[in-house]
């Protein structure tokens, strides 16, 4: 999870001649370092050389990391035909969870929506306020038996510089009305979480977006 | 009779129209949103991650020409396991995990446990910012160091330290014992951190 950081996070590395190392080797260190510094060692925690040098090997770790989004960055993106032969081989497997019924006048009728096309329709019900994004839902109680008391979590992200509280109140609004006009549950209540404050082309707060 | 409404597809209209907006929101929602089954979702983790996953998959097959597959693959795995991901915020090291497992059934199946010679390490960022010049410079140091790395040494340091698997996981599915893990780790780190020195 290695973002890339300002070169000064990296100005440091810095392994000590071996005459610093009091007599300690980078072998040693390392092997050290896989024993997870126990049992301690204390000629080499009280070295000052090999502390630059532990410090030094330990950050190979982060430096790994933050080296393949380095080379990631400056790859061409995939071209669109290679993405949409992944998306094209997925498609084939819906996931469509429990099946709810829905009341028929003809009593030979079994009708049923799943979980999926209303986890779809909250989706579609959440996006329609501008400034909100639908990420999880979750559909709590038991759907399968009619009537049944049923509550929905929803995660959302927001865009930046709009209110918090009146968007979540738009969602929920525009999620419970579509609910209510498409579907039989008996919604208790459509709560909403947060969950991410998004800039337009930048990447979001939580900086999860490559550059 | 029975009758069953499953997930229509949105009209490309309805949610296209997001698309843009759902490329910028954060790996929970973005993934969050890709396990309850919303294909535009799955496609914007695809275009986020695929470049890391092809250049962490090369890394560890130490050829270029199978890390796409591998790609496709862990993608297509990642899609059917995506609802079993209880935090969809650690999606990122959670498909590392997945492309780290296709790679090695890759290598499992070449029967390969030697070196690899034909490893042509990345090129270096042809032009630089000044202000990333030092990163990047580093960044191209430590990717050196990395391809001049025997391949099992460069194996087993990436699980370890970019898919953070544990001794033993490595041990297993390299099958190796996990005291010859170990061991290759421990000197991976000294090569690496020799090669470092120079650039120092």
């Amino acid at each position: 999870m290695t973002e890339p950081r300002s070169p000064h996070d990296f100005a440091g590395f810095d392994i000590p001649d071996p005459v610093r190392l009091d007599g300690h080797t980078i072998e040693e260190l390392s092997a050290y370092l896989d024993a997870e510094r126990t049992p301690t060692n204390f000629s080499i925690e009280s070295s000052p050389g090999c502390q630059i040098a532990l410090t030094a090997l330990t950050r190979l770790r982060e430096l790994t990391a933050h080296t393949l989004e380095v080379q990631a960055a400056v790859e061409p993106a995939p071209p669109d035909s290679w993405v949409h032969s992944i998306m094209n081989r997925i498609a084939l497997e819906a996931r469509t969870g429990r099946d709810i019924p829905i009341a028929h006048s003809a009593p030979t009728a079994h009708l049923t929506m799943t979980e999926g096309a209303v986890r779809g329709m909250i989706r579609v019900a959440g996006d329609s306020i501008s400034e909100v994004i639908v990420g999880r839902c979750r559909i709590d109680g038991d759907v399968t038996v009619p009537g049944a008391l049923v509550t929905v979590a929803v995660d959302i992200s927001v865009a930046w510089g709009e209110s918090i509280p009146i968007a979540a109140d738009r969602a929920r609004e525009a999620i419970q009305r579509q609910l209510s006009k498409h579907t039989e549950l008996n919604i208790t209540a459509v709560d909403i979480t947060v969950q991410d404050i998004r800039f337009a082309g930048t990447g979001t707060v939580a900086g999860t977006s490559r550059q | 009779m029975a009758t069953k409404a499953t997930e229509r597809t949105p009209s490309p209209t309805a949610e296209s129209r997001h698309d843009g907006r759902l490329a910028d929101a954060d790996d929970r929602v973005v993934a969050g949103r890709a396990a309850d089954g919303d294909p535009q979702a799955f496609e914007v983790l695809v275009r986020r991650y695929s470049t890391l996953m092809r250049v962490y998959a090369r890394s560890i097959l130490g050829t270029d020409d199978e890390a796409d597959d591998v790609v496709q693959e862990a993608f297509v795995i990642a899609w059917q396991q995506l609802d079993s991901l209880e935090d969809p915020g650690v999606v990122k090291s959670w498909l590392m995990r997945i492309v780290s497992r296709r790679s090695i059934d890759r290598l499992r199946a070449r029967h390969e446990h030697q070196d690899i010679a034909d490893y042509d390490p990345p090129a270096e960022a042809a032009a630089a910012p000044a202000q990333a010049a030092q990163t990047r410079s580093l960044a191209a140091a430590v990717g050196t160091a990395l391809a001049s790395l025997p391949g099992e040494q460069r194996r087993c340091w990436l699980l370890k330290e970019v898919a953070e698997y544990s001794y033993r996981e490595i041990a297993a599915d390299l099958e190796l014992p996990e005291s010859t893990v170990r061991g290759l780790i421990s000197r991976a780190r000294v090569n690496m951190a020799r090669e470092m020195q120079a650039w120092r």
